[in-house]
């Protein structure tokens, strides 16, 4: 795998450093890997918005990345959905190539969530895993509270911790490296807060194999 | 917002430099179909209300009580006539379940349910023409026994139903405990009348001094009708099983009522009565007592104190403020007196609720009591006389032993009412007779059809209450009352000791209805969206629509909703509402991807036209 994409589409304000967590990360241990990586954010969905949909951007390269200054994925090859409803509503399959991977945060099994998802024949393997129960099923709440006290910006909404990965990132990086081996699993544990959330979900991802692509 | 970057489609064309005109509401709804950032989408389902489902016949009090709030009193009349056959009479008579069920009560005060009912059983009788039709004939045959209640219901749902229905009854008139058991000062013998009247305006035919087992046989109504509903209600009387009980003076509460019901009565009262029971009869009896002429009225209760005296608790207040005495904790053991009561032997007694042995302990070590009357009048329940009846199908409580559906067997035969009803633990009254009636007339009717009986299902979660609802939009406000005679006046006539509403009271008793769990079209929804994203194509029930791709799922109607009838719904549960976009901002398929290709095509243009 010499040049992968990596799209998270995730909710603005809610679950935006969710996104920004999963992108960082993953892109973090892929230099620690010696690769060539990028993650960015997006500004052209006004992610400071509750609810709206934003996406945080991640590329990984054995070689220097030649598109560092395109702000847009154009051919994701991993996509990861923070919040399962948005399965229903944007082509976040656009411009993926075959053999792709999909990546819900829902508690529905892959066979329920297939039927939602634009032109699955691209898809290698569609992967669920139940991250909001994994992580914390009440995260949702607490983290309107703190939202109470400060939505005005995007960058640090309701962040009271630098940890990376505290709550419902920790299970889908690990649904991605696990489904993928994009990086290194041993690399990027050490970065997660939430590492009995990340571990858990090592064992309980719903994994749909789909349309192997030959190598 | 900066439209920079994403596609302008045509009709957004910037009229002059720098300036792009606001879209309308339609075309913005268009343009951004916010719809996919909903993850919880509301969905309005009504809900059982709890009057509903406590009524005894199922009647839509939530439905009509919006329809008087609307001014629909026909509307309404004709909603209520759909489960209850004579509403003025239960307007009257009943014991309201509803009421106890009533949500308003845990609020402030219940709505008075019957008061209303009253009004609109009062409408229907004034009216030329009833609402209700027969039904298509079907050349069916029904006999049903007994036209009480029970009887009353059934054979105006098969009436309904296209059957032809006979009702025997054993008296001279019709109406069964409706005008046996209820005195008229509760219940006018015109309105019984009327009611009878409308049935027969139906097509059901009524014989009376017909008693089963006298003038028809079991085999005879097997021979001559299709099915047969046995109402036949609980005739006769329990005893005390006190020593001289047989002497002259010595009354039993139903047959006193029913012969004075039915002008049969040639009782002339003594100036002091005792009533012995504790229940809804002994009340009637002793009330009636008074009129008949009586000065001093003592009810004798087993029970030790009013609260535990099985009886509407309203009823024993407008017993006790027309002056009627209450001596508690007395059981009557012997009826003293040569040939005539001159007095009754009492012990002190407590209710101990035992099952199989007597419920009653009487103390006899302690001194008998001896307690002077002219007359005493026995109301402690009454029992069936069945001796007509195959014994298969009798019971060991001395009723009919019927399925769940109120079936005999695999015969065509059907019972209903207390002849069913008696120590199931249900409550005796009207109202659960008349749904009684009602659901074996339904089952008779799949049974003639050939059609498979199911029987009666509520989910428990449907049933709505308090804490689902939005009380915020409910200010505490006082139930209506019913204008009442003053008891000392009341106690020497005839007339209705309760007055009916008048349609102002009516309108604003109904007004207090929360239509727990029902679209009652408030409006509210409408009102509170932040989006224009509800529409209300018109102002009567349940016609809003939620445009599904706008609504963001903020859950403010949800929240606000003040009957509970909305809910929210995961997204994901919903195969349909799927709106694709590329981005937050541009709709699908492909503006982005539009401008993309127009980059790629620069190139080739005329320098002129870039």
């Amino acid at each position: 795998m010499s040049y992968t994409e990596l799209t998270v589409w995730t909710r603005g304000i809610i679950m935006d450093k969710e996104g920004r967590d999963i992108v960082n990360s993953i892109s973090a241990s892929a230099r620690l890997e010696g690769k060539f990586a990028q993650a960015m954010e997006n500004y052209v969905d006004n992610p400071d918005r509750t609810n709206a949909p934003t996406r945080k951007y991640c590329r990984l390269s054995d070689n220097v990345l030649e598109n560092e200054l395109t702000y847009e994925n154009e051919k994701p090859n991993i996509v990861v959905l923070v919040e399962g409803t948005m399965v229903k509503g944007w082509d976040y399959m656009r411009g993926m190539p075959p053999g792709g991977t999909l990546v819900i945060n829902t508690h529905y099994t892959p066979e329920y969530m297939i039927r939602f998802v634009p032109g699955p024949e691209r898809l290698a393997q569609l992967v669920c895993v139940d991250a909001a129960k994994l992580a914390d099923h009440k995260w949702l709440y607490y983290r309107l509270g703190q939202l109470g006290l400060d939505r005005l910006s995007t960058e640090g909404a309701a962040e009271r911790s630098k940890a990376i990965a505290p709550d419902i990132a920790a299970p889908l990086i690990a649904a991605v490296v696990k489904s993928t081996g994009i990086v290194k699993r041993e690399t990027i544990e050490p970065m997660i807060a939430n590492k009995k959330a990340f571990q858990m979900a090592l064992d309980e991802l719903h994994i749909m194999p789909l349309n192997p692509v030959a190598a | 917002m900066s439209t920079k970057g994403t596609h302008i489609p045509d009709w957004l064309t910037v009229p002059f430099a720098g300036i792009t005109p606001a879209p309308s509401q339609e075309k913005g709804q268009d343009l951004f179909p916010t719809g996919n950032w909903r993850s919880i989408r509301p969905v309005y389902r009504d809900k059982l209300p709890p009057c509903n489902n406590a009524c005894g016949t199922n009647e839509k009090i939530q439905g009509y009580l919006d329809l008087v709030k609307r001014g629909k009193y026909l509307d309404a009349y004709a909603l209520i006539k759909e489960d209850m056959p004579f509403p003025s009479v239960t307007g009257r008579v009943c014991y309201h379940p509803c009421e106890q069920a009533c949500n308003r009560g845990q609020y402030d005060e219940a709505i008075s349910i019957r008061a209303v009912e009253r009004f609109l059983g009062d409408l229907g009788q004034a009216l030329a023409r009833d609402v209700v039709k027969p039904g298509k004939p079907n050349g069916k045959k029904v006999a049903v026994v007994g036209s009480g209640p029970a009887g009353h219901s059934a054979a105006y749902q098969l009436a309904r139903l296209g059957y032809k229905v006979t009702i025997l009854e054993k008296s001279p008139k019709a109406g069964g405990l409706n005008r046996g058991g209820i005195p008229d000062w509760v219940l006018p013998q015109r309105v019984l009348d009327r009611e009878i009247e409308r049935l027969v305006e139906l097509g059901v035919t009524i014989k009376t001094n017909v008693e089963v087992g006298k003038d028809v046989t079991w085999d005879g109504l097997k021979k001559n009708y299709d099915a047969c509903v046995l109402a036949v209600g609980l005739t006769e009387p329990n005893s005390v099983r006190a020593e001289g009980e047989n002497k002259d003076g010595v009354l039993y509460g139903l047959p006193f009522l029913r012969d004075i019901g039915m002008g049969t009565s040639k009782v002339k009262l003594g100036a002091r009565v005792a009533v012995i029971g504790g229940g809804n009869t002994a009340i009637d009896c002793a009330r009636e007592a008074l009129r008949q002429g009586a000065v001093e009225v003592t009810m004798i209760t087993v029970e030790s104190n009013p609260e535990e005296m099985p009886c509407v608790p309203e009823d024993l207040h407008d017993m006790l403020e027309e002056g009627v005495e209450l001596l508690h904790g007395r059981a009557m053991t012997a009826v003293l007196g040569n040939g005539r009561v001159e007095a009754l032997q009492l012990y002190r007694a407590r209710f101990s609720g035992a099952i199989n042995a007597s419920p009653i302990t009487v103390n006899r070590g302690a001194p008998a009591e001896r307690f002077a009357v002219d007359n005493v009048i026995i109301a402690v329940g009454q029992h069936a006389s069945l001796t007509w009846l195959p014994k298969e199908f009798k019971n060991e409580r001395g009723t009919i032993n019927v399925d769940r559906f109120g079936r005999l067997g695999d015969t065509n035969f059907f019972a209903a009412g207390d002849i069913v009803q008696w120590g199931s633990g249900q409550p005796l009254m009207v109202v659960n007779a008349v749904g009684d009636g009602k659901r074996v007339a339904f089952n008779l009717d799949k049974v003639l059809r050939g059609e498979p009986l199911e029987p009666r299902k509520v989910p428990v979660d449907v049933i709505m209450d308090l804490n689902r609802m939005n009380m915020t939009y409910f200010p505490h406000f006082p139930r209506v009352r019913q204008a009442m005679l003053p008891p000392v006046s009341r106690r020497k006539t005839q007339g209705e000791v309760i007055q009916p509403f008048t349609e102002q009271q009516a309108v604003e008793e109904a007004s207090r209805c929360f239509s727990c769990g029902t679209c009652n079209a408030c409006d509210n929804c409408y009102l509170v969206c932040p989006e224009p994203c509800i529409v209300r194509s018109a102002r009567s029930n349940g016609l809003y629509k939620i445009l599904v791709n706008y609504c963001k799922g903020c859950r403010v109607c949800i929240e606000e909703c003040p009957t509970g009838c909305l809910e929210g719904v995961p997204e994901l549960d919903f195969d349909t509402g799927v709106v694709r976009m590329d981005t937050a901002f541009a709709i699908s398929p492909g503006l982005h991807g539009r401008q993309a290709q127009e980059l790629l095509n620069l190139g080739s243009r005329p320098a002129k036209e870039i």
